[in-house]
């Protein structure tokens, strides 16, 4: 997609969808997953890794260099290469040490929120606790029973799009209709979760 | 304002500071709010998790359509220079040949036009659910769930143009050729060609699944689109000048 221009040219081009929303958003994914795909192999070689984990690997570091590009945190002090090859190779060193101590066959639980860091230790461990009690992979069955439309719209909101940026891509007349149907839906589907 | 409007606003930085140093008490004093918060804060962890998971699919997919590599074996140090050379030169000839003598092989050139415009499929709101519901599958990689919802659809309604469509293409990607030359047939049989694609669809599925014979009958059939002036005219003329 990008392979015919200069490197600096393509990462220009990456970053410029990337900042976009919807289906732009969607080609800058998939052009940066395309652009330096070739990692994959690096991390078999030099990391000893399975094919499958160095996927996981490099698979996980576009989401993070995406995420940094789309919210403004990557300022373009080094190339998109440099930058993508740096996080991959953290996540590598993460994968062999994982395979080292066997840590992988431990349950998952959910991610820590960066939004908890908003609030003192008390509040937080508070919050946390309460997060680890939930049923996550219920609510997310429960996704699949609120309608497409819900479904699509609280994956956005998840994905950090402003309820302006909901509006535009879904179609709907303003913000505030938007606003209000997210937290109908959320509401929903906190009523659904909450249905034994 | 309810619990969920009121921890909505705070997350979304429209609460003034002394308001926002409430908030953090009311979690700390109200266990049913901290609760709220908590769930809020949880929901949307999960969702983003089941997105990037969306994402990780189409990028599984990209993946999987990528040339693999050969395997690099070491050559003998002793005498690598004319081998070097020779093997330079006879790849130089190779390549004119690929490049300006050789017509592409039908089902690269049919794998290159799907990953070019086949790996999303367009999301008209309005539509039915399980379209709606079919589509959103197909773009996140989830084929068989995708079929599913195109295939409800039909029984509703068998001769129903755009599940009829979605349903043939959803089968070329999953590489159920038989399959998805049915759908097409039906569809290209039972509206008019020169509004539905059907008639391409089939000969890139033909150019795709490459079996004997197979070419030749795609090339009549783009050859129909160009003359008839049907639906894709442009891309069956382009895929005819690579054949």
């Amino acid at each position: 997609m990008f392979g015919s221009s200069s490197s600096k040219e393509a990462d220009r081009q990456i970053i410029g969808l990337l900042r976009q929303k919807g289906l732009d958003k969607r080609k800058g994914e998939e052009g940066l997953f395309n652009e330096y795909a070739y990692f994959i192999r690096d991390g078999m070689r030099k990391h000893r890794l399975s094919e499958e984990e160095s996927f996981d690997a490099y698979s996980d570091s576009v989401l993070v260099a995406i995420e940094n590009i789309s919210n403004g945190t990557f300022l373009g002090n080094s190339s998109l290469k440099s930058y993508l090859y740096k996080i991959f190779h953290n996540k590598c060193v993460d994968y062999f040490r994982k395979n080292a101590t066997n840590k992988r066959s431990m349950n998952r639980t959910l991610s820590i929120n960066d939004e908890l860091f908003l609030f003192s230790d008390k509040s937080r461990s508070i919050l946390q606790t309460l997060i680890e009690k939930a049923d996550w992979k219920l609510l997310r069955n429960r996704l699949e029973q609120i309608g497409d439309d819900c479904r699509k719209m609280l994956l956005f909101w998840a994905d950090s799009y402003s309820d302006k940026e909901i509006a535009v891509v879904m179609e709907y007349k303003t913000a505030d209709v938007v606003k209000t149907s997210r937290l109908r839906c959320l509401a929903k589907l906190r009523q659904l979760y909450n249905t034994v | 304002m309810d619990s969920l409007e009121y921890i909505d606003a705070y997350f979304g930085g429209e609460f003034p500071r002394e308001e926002a140093g409430r908030f953090e008490e009311r979690i700390q004093e109200d266990p049913a709010f901290a609760e709220e918060v908590a769930h809020y804060l949880g929901t949307r962890t999960a969702l983003k998790e089941l997105y990037d998971e969306g994402r990780k699919a189409r990028f599984r997919e990209l993946y999987r359509q990528r040339p693999r590599p050969a395997e690099v074996r070491r050559m003998n140090p002793r005498g690598w220079l004319p081998s070097a050379a020779a093997a330079a030169l006879l790849a130089l000839i190779v390549l004119s040949w690929l490049l300006f003598g050789r017509p592409a092989e039908p089902s690269r050139l049919a794998d290159r036009y799907i990953r070019q415009n086949l790996i999303v499929l367009p999301m008209k709101m309005g539509g039915a659910d399980s379209m709606l519901k079919g589509i959103s599958l197909y773009n996140t990689g989830r084929f068989a769930g995708a079929l599913q919802q195109f295939e409800n659809l039909l029984r509703l309604d068998p001769l129903h143009p755009a599940a009829l469509l979605n349903a043939g293409i959803v089968s070329l990607r999953m590489e159920n050729y038989d399959r998805a030359l049915d759908f097409f047939i039906k569809l290209e049989n039972h509206t008019d060609s020169h509004v539905n694609p059907a008639l391409f669809y089939e000969a890139l599925t033909l150019m795709r699944r490459n079996h004997a014979g197979d070419s030749d009958h795609a090339k009549q059939l783009l050859r129909r689109i160009v003359q008839q002036d049907l639906n894709k005219k442009g891309d069956a003329q382009d895929l005819l000048s690579k054949m």
